[in-house]
């Protein structure tokens, strides 16, 4: 794997059970598709550079969260120190996309003081015929939180990059912009090295390494 | 209050003490003959006058000669090394400086027209592997009860202890001191694990000093690497000072460890070889740094609530759970490495290890599996029978095309594997191999504390639990030190033909990267504690209220 990154973004994925959260993120880390697996215990993790302009990767530190409710104690505790999450649903099961205010309330309250940037996956794309949430009422949901929306398929590969490059753009255009910042005893963000070639020319990649707010 | 390690540990201090009086004016304890039978006892302060006699003698010389090279070349150790170092106190800096100082003194003295005996450390250090990582190790689980009670602030003696635990041989005797079966052992040379110790410190502390000045005779050829490795090469030493600051987590250090290492990659793009054989990072890549941040916030999370639910309660109730609490903690300090032999005959592939693995789990009672770890054992072995392959396919010199076996048509692959198939590449297995069995393991813990804290009727007892998982911690350790040993066997047959200055530091660096696999893994576990506590608490209160 690549060493040279100029960000790090820690992403959290969260959704009911069974919604397919960890076999999107195998199938966005690994590019395989497993039909069965076990459920998550507690949090897993993956990893993956993306690279949002030529470039310019950011490695993506992904935390795979249980959705069983047993574990939500301790899933709760990784908000904090995420700058980006998946909330994930399963659009044959409608009781899943119910939940999704659930669990935005749930990051709100655990995420403070820091902010987090949720986009809105609706998956299982492939099993369109089983339909139970439409595209429209997901949208609107969606727009009223203030996230993005998207409908992916880990089995046939629908959308998995782009949801994850969406996210990732997402926050880089905040960083940019310094709403986000890197911040000591954060985990959300943190600053990769370039090598010295790159920095000399690209020294305008790096202000949010100076925003300490 | 803590355990027995405590005391043993303190308790040696007093008797270091008054043998550095005693040192310091005649030097006694040197004046013993080596191989003569000693007890435990003045074996102990044979190896005390030793060690103070390394220390303390030197000062004068390495202040005015070394003290401020040691110290520019220390800071090329914290760019280049890998291992953490948390911000230090800054007491121990003089001591080290007078190590460094005394080593440099050892390697000048040793330098010129020394390397034959030096290609021979690597192989002589390969017949005690197992056995010092095993008790560094060891060394450490007591250093960190020892910190705990200290509450963080090194007195005089403790920093004086640290220098003691430095190449672990000051674990050797609170070992030798707290087990009665290990005294008798230390008596005789050929019985248990530490019989290779036991005429006794002539053999373990010529070892320190050999890789010691092995690495530094190294360090003028090919500069700060090795000094860099080097440095680590008392891990008990830069651990203990780690832990007694205790403000830095694991997971910290091991974090700033692989952002050093990253921003010395990305220096260095070009040289791939170097980019393969960093710890740290591929430590992280296997997500080690992960799961072991995780682990530490559910260890936090649980000495929270064990805290709370203890001020919450009163009188009796509170001595009765303190117990109990203290009874798990107990359970905690009992990693030893079982006194039998600690050279396993069963070909290294690991299927021991697995099976031993399996069944610990299984006596838990959750639902956990050493798949993982499985599969990182497999893998390493993999790995080592792809360089023994390569080993036997390679033409003897001598008498070439002899009884190539029936393989002829693979023969020519398997020599121009043999081409590509350099030490570095087996030090980058084996670096590899230890990274990723520890970031596994470090796995297995985490995921043991989520389904400890979350499985819903706990019908074993937490004690138990402990118990079992300090089995597991000791299992994990010694497959660490025998996968070393391993690598380091290849190394040694394959760099038959290389120069020392080449092989010598790839053989300290797979030792020394097994050691601090084996450090983070007790690090680990013993995050576990407040964690199977918190379980007591809940399983108490799930019968009460029934």
């Amino acid at each position: 794997m690549e060493a040279i990154w100029i960000y790090q973004f820690r992403l959290i994925v969260i959704g009911d059970s069974t919604v397919g959260k960890s076999c999107l993120l195998r199938r966005f880390t690994d590019g395989r598709f497993t039909d069965v697996s076990d459920p998550t215990v507690g949090v897993d993790f993956f990893a993956r550079l993306v690279e949002i302009e030529p470039g310019k990767r950011i490695k993506l530190q992904l935390w795979d969260t249980a959705g069983q409710e047993r574990f939500r104690s301790i899933t709760r505790s990784y908000y904090r120190n995420s700058v980006g999450g998946l909330l994930v649903f399963d659009i044959t099961n409608r009781r899943s996309f119910e939940h999704v205010r659930h669990w935005l309330e749930e990051a709100k309250m655990h995420v403070q003081p820091f902010q987090i940037i949720f986009l809105l996956v609706g998956h299982k794309s492939d099993l369109a015929s089983q339909r139970k949430v439409s595209r429209e009422e997901a949208e609107k949901l969606a727009a009223v939180s203030g996230m993005k929306y998207i409908e992916t398929s880990a089995k046939d590969a629908t959308n998995v990059e782009e949801s994850f490059t969406i996210l990732t753009r997402e926050i880089y255009g905040l960083l940019k912009k310094g709403d986000i910042g890197i911040q000591e005893g954060w985990e959300g963000v943190k600053s990769g090295f370039v090598p010295n070639v790159v920095h000399s020319s690209e020294e305008a990649v790096k202000p949010g390494r100076k925003c300490l707010c | 209050m803590e355990n027995t390690g405590t005391t043993e540990v303190s308790d040696h201090k007093e008797i270091r003490q008054e043998d550095r009086s005693i040192s310091d004016e005649t030097d006694t304890g040197r004046d013993q003959p080596h191989g003569v039978e000693l007890t435990p006892r003045s074996d102990m302060a044979k190896q005390d006058a030793n060690s103070d006699k390394t220390v303390v003698s030197e000062p004068e010389l390495t202040e005015s000669t070394s003290g401020d090279s040691a110290g520019e070349r220390r800071e090329a150790v914290s760019m280049t090394r890998k291992r953490p170092e948390s911000k230090a106190p800054t007491q121990p800096v003089g001591t080290e400086q007078q190590l460094l100082g005394e080593a440099e003194k050892e390697s000048s003295s040793q330098a010129a027209g020394s390397w034959g005996y030096w290609g021979n450390w690597g192989k002589s250090l390969l017949s005690t592997a197992t056995a010092t990582v095993a008790s560094v190790g060891h060394g450490i689980s007591q250093a960190i009860e020892k910190a705990e009670t200290s509450l963080g602030i090194p007195s005089p003696t403790e920093v004086s202890a640290e220098v003691k635990l430095f190449d672990g041989k000051g674990a050797e005797f609170d070992e030798a001191e707290s087990s009665p079966k290990a005294q008798s052992e230390s008596s005789s040379p050929t019985s248990g694990a530490f019989g290779m110790f036991s005429t006794i410190t002539s053999a373990v502390q010529s070892t320190g000093i050999t890789v010691l000045s092995g690495g530094l005779d190294a360090l003028e050829f090919i500069g700060k690497k090795t000094m860099d490795v080097l440095a680590e090469g008392d891990p008990g030493f830069k651990k203990t000072k780690g832990l007694m600051n205790r403000n830095t987590t694991l997971s910290q250090a091991l974090r700033e460890a692989k952002e050093r290492e990253e921003l010395l990659v990305a220096d260095q793009v070009s040289e791939d070889t170097e980019k393969k054989a960093h710890y740290g990072m591929l430590f992280d890549e296997f997500q080690g740094l992960s799961h072991l941040e995780a682990l530490e916030i559910l260890s936090n999370e649980s000495e929270g609530k064990v805290k709370s639910v203890l001020h919450a309660l009163s009188g009796q109730d509170v001595e009765n759970l303190k117990e109990e609490l203290e009874a798990i903690k107990e359970a905690f300090s009992l990693v030893e490495f079982d006194e039998e032999e600690e050279e396993e005959d069963n070909g290294g592939d690991g299927s021991e290890f697995v099976k031993e693995l399996c069944e610990l789990l299984s006596e838990l009672n959750i639902a956990t599996t050493s798949d993982k770890l499985s599969k990182a054992r497999k893998n390493a072995h993999d790995r080592i029978t792809e360089a023994s392959n390569v080993l036997s396919a390679q033409p003897e010199e001598s008498e070439p095309e002899k009884g190539q076996g029936p393989r002829d048509e693979a023969k020519s692959g398997d020599l121009n594997k043999v081409q590509k198939y350099s030490v570095e590449n087996i030090h980058t297995s084996a670096i590899q191999s230890l990274a990723e069995l520890t970031a596994r393991s470090i796995e297995q813990f985490h995921k043991v504390a989520e389904l400890i804290l979350h499985s819903q009727d706990p019908d074993v007892e937490a004690l138990d639990r402990a118990k079992t998982l300090s089995k597991v911690t000791v299992v994990l350790c010694k497959e660490v030190a025998s996968l070393s040993k391993q690598f380091t066997s290849c190394l040694t047959a394959l760099g038959a033909t290389e120069k020392v200055e080449v092989l010598n530091p790839l053989i300290t660096g797979v030792f020394l990267e097994a050691s601090n696999s084996a450090t983070y893994i007790q690090d680990a576990f013993q995050l576990l504690v407040p964690v199977l506590q918190v379980s007591q608490i809940q399983s108490r209160s799930n019968t009460t209220t029934r």
